[in-house]
């Protein structure tokens, strides 16, 4: 029977973009509800734009070249 | 009598007759290969056979683009072509213009078998189907690195997101080989823990697809732990890969859309999120400051230095009514006095002083009406009009100073006066 792929929950790794974007949307909600305080939309204000830097630091802007595996498993440029 | 033929004769008499059936003209032959011989002009000879009977065939060197592979021995074909005689030898033989694989049939059936074995399995279930994450970094491609497949990959990866790095295994896609190739490239690529995975290859046969209905492909497609896109073929072309996959992709092309997200889209959704936020704080600013000043309004209002400034104000709208109130009063008084004053003008005795007239009174300052009130030596005052005089009575006398009277009383008085 299908027993398949274990789930890979041993990922405690820095927030991926989704999960930063799914925040920065709840960041968002807390901002839009009218009776929010000063303080708190400053500090909601201040994790949003945290998060913003976040993705944009996981976001690697270098170009990549196309690798290619060899026979020993390495990396070739393709 | 009965006509006696040449054998060339009966034989050409055949041949006339082959060649004018219609059917014999184009006819697809089933059968097993045997005799095959590829003969040094370009020609082959082989044989077809079942298990009834066996036929001979020929392809000309100058139709052998109808053979796409090799034939061997055994092979199941469809050879298609014409029958016709061979009057030297009178034999009949096919023609063979065209021969193809029979595999087709057979593929079908295996396919369909392994279909519903793995559906039964549950392999193609939806609760193992992994997500395609949205934004992957790194992506995974198990397909041959000549060819379109590859190539509409990477340029559509690259260009929907540069910074994506793709990663290639160089699989054999077709043929023999290409099983174990294609599972190689899924447990390698898994290895190098890609975020997401294309496995497929451009369009074909269905036995240039075979390998992709294979089972041990399945088999490594459902085990890998990374998500797997199928690109097989084209869009009309679903292999059992594409079943058990995460995702299926329609053409390679579309798999690259799939597994990667577009860049300027991305930052796009980002500088709407900064841009909301900011909106969205300032807006919340707005609020506060208006609500602060709406407070310092109303506690400006309610200040001590207010409540003075209104009692200060109460005072002097006080002071002034008062004021106003007693110059009115003053003012009315005055009015009056200056009325009576000039009522009184008329009636004042001082006038009659300056005209020369005079008043007098007793010692005791009683005025004097009559003679009756003063005896010969006594002091008197005597009132003009810039002063006083004391004089000494020396006389009096009586008299009536009706009209027609004598003057002398006034004479008198004016000595008196003198006297004084």
């Amino acid at each position: 029977m299908a027993k398949k792929k274990e789930e890979t929950t041993e990922k405690e790794q820095p927030l991926s973009l989704e999960e930063t974007f799914a925040q920065i949307e709840e960041v968002i909600s807390r901002l839009e509800a009218e009776e929010i305080t000063l303080e708190e939309s400053f500090a909601q204000y201040h994790k949003g734009i945290e998060l913003l830097a976040h993705c944009n630091e996981t976001i690697d802007q270098v170009e990549k070249k196309v690798l290619k595996i060899n026979e020993d498993g390495g990396l070739d440029e393709f | 009598m009965q006509n006696i033929y040449t054998v060339a004769q009966v034989n050409s008499y055949i041949k006339n007759m082959f060649t004018q059936d219609f059917m014999l003209q184009k006819v697809r032959i089933r059968g097993e290969v045997s005799n095959c011989k590829y003969h040094t002009s370009g020609h082959i000879y082989f044989t077809l056979k079942d298990a009834k009977s066996t036929i001979s065939c020929v392809m000309f060197s100058s139709d052998r683009r109808g053979l796409p592979f090799r034939m061997e021995e055994g092979q199941q074909v469809v050879a298609s072509g014409t029958i016709d005689v061979y009057e030297r030898d009178g034999k009949y033989q096919l023609y063979a213009r065209q021969i193809e694989l029979d595999g087709i049939g057979a593929l079908y059936e295996r396919y369909e078998r392994l279909k519903t074995e793995l559906a039964e399995r549950g392999m193609f279930a939806e609760q193992y189907k992994q997500p395609i994450p949205r934004y992957v970094r790194t992506l995974g491609v198990v397909t041959a690195q000549t060819g379109a497949a590859v190539r509409d990959i990477i340029n559509i990866a690259s260009r929907r997101n540069p910074y994506v790095q793709i990663i290639l295994y160089p699989a054999i896609v077709q043929g023999e080989a290409a099983a174990p190739s294609i599972i190689n490239g899924i447990r390698a690529l898994e290895a190098k823990k890609v975020d997401v995975m294309i496995v497929g290859r451009g369009g074909g046969s269905i036995e240039d697809l075979w390998a992709f209905n294979e089972e041990a492909v399945a088999q490594a497609i459902f085990d890998c732990r990374i998500p797997i896109i199928s690109a097989v073929g084209h869009e009309t072309d679903v292999t059992i890969a594409d079943f058990v996959a995460d995702l299926r992709a329609p053409t390679p092309s579309a798999a690259a859309e799939l597994a990667v997200c577009d860049f300027s889209q991305l930052m796009d959704q980002m500088s709407e999120y900064a841009y909301t936020m900011r909106h969205l704080c300032e807006r919340t600013i707005r609020n506060c400051r208006g609500r602060t000043q709406q407070y310092s309004v109303r506690l400006k209002y309610l200040s001590p230095l207010a409540v003075l400034r209104t009692k200060k104000t109460q005072t002097l709208s006080l002071e002034e009514r008062l004021q106003a109130a007693m110059t009115g009063r003053l003012q009315g008084t005055r009015h009056r006095l200056a009325l009576y004053a000039e009522q009184m003008k008329g009636l004042s005795p001082l006038d009659k002083l300056s005209q020369g007239y005079a008043y007098a009174s007793d010692a005791r300052g009683k005025t004097l009406s009559s003679v009756a009130q003063v005896a010969v030596g006594e002091q008197i005052d005597v009132y003009v009009k810039d002063g006083r005089l004391t004089a000494m009575v020396t006389e009096t006398e009586s008299r009536s100073w009706e009209a027609g009277q004598t003057d002398t009383g006034t004479d008198k008085k004016q000595r008196e006066a003198a006297d004084g």
